[in-house]
């Protein structure tokens, strides 16, 4: 039952798996080998459920018994990463401050409080203050490092050194690095508010942009540059005329994921804000440790409605591969 | 390439300063704000661990009976939680490269990492909704009647681990779909066509061309986890402390910098220990450069 029938067989095969298998093959009629690949996969785990396929009738059984686990895993980690968003909305919707399941009515008046309270539009206006200076800032400077790494006519040791200067962050646990950031800015008597904040998140969103535009300034081609050149361009005309308009997509994609990335900060910014400053996710987790409520709820619907929609529009710019 | 480049600009000679010299400026404000924020405060913190004036008071302190436990557990949580995202991150970018249609893969692929981008302590809070006694799952559970009564799933390990896969999964899928999608799908046709069964092909074909995916994506998440600070607050309970909660209190209510920072390089040193074994290999070292 295992061999697959090499060779001329294989065509009429794979015509019989695509009727079999309706609308989802159909879907991938059109792509090739990925199409090819659509019926005929697997994974450890479907082993298990592949028994039952042996017992079944033949191929196509044992095809799509691969293909509904494969379906039911992907499926199931949707319903995994978007249920729990979906209820927080729905217990957003609820009319008294502590919802009970399932709500007693619809209202939107929680939606009208979180707006109008003082310390949640306030926290919202340092967050976004934050953000879009992180977002500029973190975007030129990992502009910056892309094209040492890139185009650097530094040796290559140096700038394997700087790009993993830049990628700490990614390495080193980000609840060591905040208090490394927080007993520094102690000590040397940067203190604790604002500056320390916008200068950590800068930090953080460092390795995120620069790798972004990295990965996009490796595939320009270095002969333009060359050619704009010759033609008699100083280097500020080539990086206005030739490279920053062929990086254009990246470097938007990259302001707006920094944003994110900064809107969305905790850890650092606990480490950093003391007593003078609070942002968005500070305030939301000050609140969510005294305890769950409606307000809450639809707070965190703007929120994540902010950030989604906000990382939807910059992988519009650039694939997040 | 190197030399390419560099010998196409000594053609260039009218620009005055030498062009390791500008490289250098323009490199001079990441490396500095990196230096400064990075490496610099590391510095400070080891230098912290150990005064005054010199002692290993701190490391004694941290390493002794009361800490070790938690450093343990939160290790052992790492483990666990990274597992289970590798677990579920196999079949599903297996799905994403090899198996979804190529014109909705990009689209599968957004929605999959968009909580990647979303505020993770809001997405924790999100759990609470779910996992309290009056929470939905209980209502389903209780409502639909395979339950007589709620169980108590907040604020246990459980809802621990359950966090920690919500918040981390993404980034496994991520890094673990750029190595699935090197994986070329012809050899698992091949070893198919040779007659291999579902379990030889997932064991000699698609696990020995993307273990090295896999691992540098635990290293990376599982430190996170071990370090993580808003998921064991929010849905962890209080005998579910981990390190995090250890150094965040010895910074704030004790004031205690010495001990948290020495709690940290405890800390990092066992993380760091992971990457060097993991750097060991070749292959993973190459996948970590990809990051």
């Amino acid at each position: 039952m295992d061999l697959h029938t090499p060779g001329p067989d294989g065509e009429s095969e794979s015509g019989d798996r695509r009727s079999a298998l309706g609308t989802d093959a159909d879907a991938g009629a059109g792509t090739g080998a990925d199409a090819e690949g659509s019926a005929d996969d697997n994974d450890g785990r479907a082993v298990d459920t592949g028994r039952n396929g042996r017992l079944g009738s033949g191929r196509v059984g044992f095809d799509r018994v691969r293909r509904q686990f494969f379906r039911t895993v992907v499926l199931c980690t949707l319903v995994f990463f978007y249920g729990p968003i979906l209820a927080v909305g729905y217990l957003s919707l609820a009319p008294n401050g502590q919802p009970s399941v399932p709500i007693e009515g619809v209202s939107l008046r929680w939606y009208v409080a979180v707006l109008t309270d003082a310390r949640f539009v306030e926290s919202a206006l340092t967050s976004i203050g934050i953000g879009v200076v992180v977002a500029i800032g973190g975007t030129a400077l990992g502009a910056m490092a892309a094209h040492v790494i890139v185009r650097g006519r530094l040796d290559r040791w140096v700038r394997g050194l700087i790009g993993l200067i830049v990628a700490l962050p990614l390495f080193v646990p980000t609840v060591v690095l905040a208090l490394g950031i927080g007993v520094f800015a102690g000590r040397v008597g940067l203190g604790f508010g604002l500056v320390p904040v916008l200068l950590g998140h800068l930090f953080w969103v460092l390795p995120f942009s620069t790798f972004l535009l990295t990965a996009r300034y490796a595939t320009l081609d270095a002969e333009l540059s060359e050619a704009a050149r010759d033609l008699g361009a100083s280097n500020a005309e080539v990086a206005r005329t030739v490279v920053i308009p062929l990086l254009a997509p990246a470097l938007l994609a990259s302001v707006l994921f920094c944003f994110a990335l900064s809107f969305n900060e905790f850890l650092v910014t606990f480490f950093l804000a003391g007593s003078a400053i609070t942002t968005m996710p500070l305030e939301l987790f000050g609140q969510i440790r005294i305890g769950a409520t409606t307000f809450l709820n639809a707070a965190s619907v703007l929120v994540l409605v902010v950030s989604g929609a906000l990382a939807t529009l910059a992988s519009r710019f650039e694939a997040p591969v | 390439m190197a030399t390419d480049r560099r010998s196409g600009f000594e053609r260039g000679r009218w620009w005055p300063s030498s062009p390791r010299v500008r490289d250098g400026l323009i490199a001079f404000l990441p490396v500095a704000l990196a230096t400064c924020l990075g490496v610099v405060p590391l510095a400070v913190m080891a230098y912290e661990s150990v005064s005054p004036p010199i002692t290993l008071a701190n490391y004694a302190e941290a390493l002794g009976g009361v800490y070790l436990p938690v450093l343990g557990r939160s290790l052992l949580i790492g483990v666990v939680a990274t597992a289970a995202c590798l677990l579920i991150a196999y079949p599903v970018t297996y799905w994403l490269a090899h198996v979804c249609p190529a014109r909705y893969r990009l689209a599968a692929l957004i929605t999959l990492v968009l909580p990647l981008w979303l505020n993770y302590v809001v997405l924790n809070y999100a759990w609470v909704w779910i996992l309290a006694r009056g929470g939905v799952l209980n209502y389903l559970l209780v409502a639909l009647g395979p339950l007589g009564e709620p169980l108590s799933l907040l604020y246990t390990h459980t809802s621990m681990l359950i966090g920690f896969l919500y918040i981390y999964l993404p980034y496994v899928l991520l890094t673990m779909y750029a190595s699935m999608e090197r994986l070329d799908y012809r050899l698992v046709e091949a070893a198919r066509d040779l007659g291999a069964g579902d379990l030889r092909v997932f064991v000699d074909v698609v696990v020995p061309r993307t273990i090295a995916g896999a691992l540098a994506s635990a290293l990376i998440v599982y430190a996170r986890i071990a370090g993580a600070y808003a998921t064991p607050e929010i849905l962890g309970g209080p005998r579910n402390q981990m390190i995090s909660r250890l150094i965040v209190s010895a910074f704030y209510e004790f004031a205690d910098w010495g001990f948290a920072s020495a709690l940290s390089f405890v800390f990092l040193a066992v993380v760091f220990v992971g990457f060097c074994l993991g750097a060991l290999s070749g292959s993973v070292r190459n996948e970590l450069k990809r990051w």
